[in-house]
């Protein structure tokens, strides 16, 4: 099987291809990675280059030949799918990494750690509603933590805005979409988003980033400790950055804006914090990180049995 | 569209969404989908026909009838009925709105009542556009409203909804008093019988028609075989369009008004209009039939924007004029060109394909989308960014221009 990263996960978020390949050498399986990785299309086709998309695809598919293919992108599995067989009249056997994830988790191949940790998750359109894979992630976070939907999921769950070549040409559209999915998400009362296509979370993190779209700016953790760094807003500008105890005092001024413009987010209005913060993630992020709480678990006990005898 | 004004759409969108959400899933509106689906699909197809049938039982009913080619002509040929005229009035219309007909009738000396509360709203408001095509004023809330509409009057009206009602309605019946033309448009009309059917909740339509000239303009894709067709049409409408089964009125005119109550002696010009003359725009719809005739499928209930990521993030200046959202600017392609295709937003779709989904009789947007797409990057017009990621990825088999490969 060739694990076919796709270029968001090859080239912007690693992380996302780093978790997939975790995953697969957990539960045993082989894969290739393919020298050179190619492109499948899919923005191409979106875009109205069709003639480059044609060339772009059949390049791709000598590369791929017959093997199964596995995918992390949502525009990824729409071209493999549905794309290649309907322009260049050939089936590629392709597979979504949830798809996979779920079969693992059933057939029993990886044991992921089960938390009552509340997780909303966003359809990607390329997945969900063109390809109607809305059940296999869904599956994977339902044996693993507890899934709240948002109102518009599924069938008519909100695009991020990153689709259709709309992140590239006109970013300012696509970020105030994504603020819109956003906050659908926000109001789940859920503080982890998770999704399966690169695209979709670049550009829900690259919103949250974008402090001028609303009142939101970023936090991210600092260390281990339960100490968080908060960007503290004025009039919608990143003004300061304050380290925050857990019960959410004000504790000291530790940098500046620049700095901490990274990951995670939280809302303040008027000097107070409002809002939670939103982690997005990939679902083989998520699910590496429940492989990996079960390994602490399984190492745990074993260092105290040493202990004991 | 301010992001004031485009959180109000959305609120009221969302109001409506809600209030239509079991009735959509209600086993009667599914069959009902299902029929009409199949009535415009087959009109579309078969238009040529339908228009000879349309023209033909029209004239047979005394119905005056002119074909426009264009907008300019559609407008013109209204102008010239109704130059003598003061004023005129006038119901919510998406097609007047599509050729620029209030603009043309006022800029040559006709003053133009909108009788509709929510398009009479936005008339006094310059900076409004029409924000749904049945409820054109949802982009503003009543604060708002009762600002305008102070404004205009020069009184203070209270942001109360019956206030606003009142003085508006006050000032449209006195000012109808001095209408003789109405100008209405037909949400179907029935080729086979002749009869055009309009769909209204205020009432203002009935008014119209009882004046001395009733003028129906309505695009050639509004087209039905019967009038059991166009029943069905305009309730599914009403069904996504408002979330009720049935408007308020439904009026189907089929003919000048007219009796024979003396001896079987046909008398015409009894209470209601003497002359109906239906104008039927053609406006690029034929030309659409060649290459996205699928975009004339629509049935005009304003469904596909509510949900619509893009339209909820800029507004009506996603489409063209007051064709909303993705179906308009593909059928800009066919009313004006690609450049106001692109204009209008070609490039700005997600393709997300909710529209589709929305879509009571399954218009499918992000195709023809695409394809227009094709069209506009053969003829070598597409945003600088996309032509930098097609030449990124045929350089080194990745969109990015600043990630290093691994």
């Amino acid at each position: 099987m060739i694990y076919f990263r796709g270029c968001v996960a090859r080239e912007k978020l690693q992380k996302v291809a780093m978790a997939t390949e975790e995953i697969l050498k957990e539960a045993g399986i082989d894969y290739q990675l393919l020298d050179n990785e190619g492109c499948c299309g899919s923005v191409l086709l979106r875009t109205g280059f069709q003639e480059d998309a044609l060339k772009i695809m059949l390049e791709t598919l000598k590369d791929i030949g017959e093997e199964k293919v596995l995918v992390s992108c949502a525009g990824c599995y729409r071209a493999f799918k549905k794309d290649y067989p309907e322009i260049l009249g050939k089936e590629v056997d392709v597979v979504h990494t949830s798809q996979l994830f779920a079969d693992l988790i059933k057939e029993g191949k990886i044991q992921p750690h089960v938390t009552e940790e509340r997780v909303t998750y966003h359809d990607p359109c390329h997945l969900g509603r063109h390809m109607g894979e809305y059940q296999a992630p869904r599956q994977v976070l339902e044996e693993t933590a507890i899934l709240v939907e948002m109102d518009r999921n599924r069938q008519r769950s909100r695009c991020c805005g990153a689709g259709g070549g709309v992140k590239s040409a006109f970013p300012e559209t696509s970020h105030k979409i994504a603020r819109m999915r956003l906050e659908d998400a926000e109001k789940t009362g859920a503080e982890l988003l998770v999704t399966c296509c690169p695209f979709c979370i670049l550009n829900l993190q690259s919103a949250e980033e974008d402090g001028k779209v609303s009142s939101r700016v970023q936090f991210s953790t600092a260390g281990e400790d339960s100490v968080d760094v908060v960007a503290i807003a004025a009039d919608e500008d990143v003004v300061d950055v304050v380290a925050i105890a857990a019960d959410e005092d004000v504790v000291d001024v530790v940098a500046t804006a620049d700095v901490v413009r990274g990951t995670n987010v939280g809302l303040v209005k008027d000097g107070e914090i409002t809002g939670k913060r939103m982690r997005i993630i990939d679902l083989s992020q998520f699910l590496q990180n429940r492989l990996e709480m079960k390994l602490t678990k399984r190492l745990g006990t074993e260092v105290d049995k040493e202990v004991g005898t | 569209m301010k992001d004031s004004q485009i959180n109000i759409m959305n609120h009221s969108f969302a109001i409506l969404d809600n209030r239509r959400t079991t009735l959509l899933q209600d086993e009667r509106t599914v069959k009902l989908s299902e029929r009409v689906k199949k009535i415009r699909e087959k009109a579309i197809h078969h238009l040529s026909l339908l228009m000879k049938t349309a023209h033909e039982n029209l004239l047979e009913n005394g119905i005056e009838v002119i074909l426009a080619d264009d907008a300019e002509k559609a407008a013109d040929i209204i102008y010239q009925l109704v130059k003598n005229e003061a004023i005129v009035a006038k119901s919510k219309s998406n097609t007047a709105g599509e050729i620029g007909l209030t603009d043309y009738l006022e800029k040559n000396g006709v003053d133009v009542l909108e009788t509709d509360l929510g398009d009479r709203i936005v008339q006094f408001d310059p900076e409004s556009k029409p924000s749904h095509p049945i409820g054109p004023a949802s982009h503003l809330d009543m604060v708002k409203i009762a600002n305008i509409v102070s404004k205009k009057f020069d009184i203070e009206v209270k942001a109360e909804p019956r206030a606003i009602l009142d003085v508006v309605k006050a000032d449209i019946l006195e000012k109808l008093g001095h209408c003789r033309v109405g100008i209405t448009g037909a949400n179907s009309v029935a080729a086979e019988d002749g009869s055009l059917l309009m769909v209204h909740n205020e009432g203002n339509i009935s008014l119209l028609s009882m004046l001395d000239t009733h003028i129906i303009l309505v695009g050639i894709d509004k087209l039905v075989p019967t009038l059991e067709d166009a029943i069905s049409v305009v309730k599914l409408e009403t069904i996504y369009a408002t979330g009720k089964t049935v408007p308020a009125y439904m009026n189907v005119i089929s003919s000048p008004s007219k009796t024979a109550d003396i001896e079987q002696i046909l008398l015409k010009d009894m209470y209601g209009a003497k002359r109906v003359i239906a104008v039927l725009l053609d406006n690029g719809r034929r030309k659409a039939l060649e290459g996205g005739g699928e975009c004339l499928w629509c049935i005009g209930c304003g469904s596909c924007v509510v949900t619509c990521p893009v339209y909820n993030a800029l507004g009506p200046e996603f489409g063209y004029l007051r064709h909303l959202g993705g179906r308009g600017v593909v059928l800009s392609r066919f009313i004006k060109d690609m450049d106001v295709c692109i204009d209008s937003g070609l490039f700005s779709c997600t393709l997300c394909g909710q529209c589709s989904l929305e879509c009571p009789v399954e218009v499918p947007t992000s195709e023809m989308i695409e394809k227009l797409r094709r069209e506009s990057v053969k003829g070598g017009i597409s945003p600088t960014e996309h032509r930098k990621i097609k030449d990124n990825i045929k350089r080194k088999r990745s969109p990015f221009t600043d990630s290093a490969r691994s």
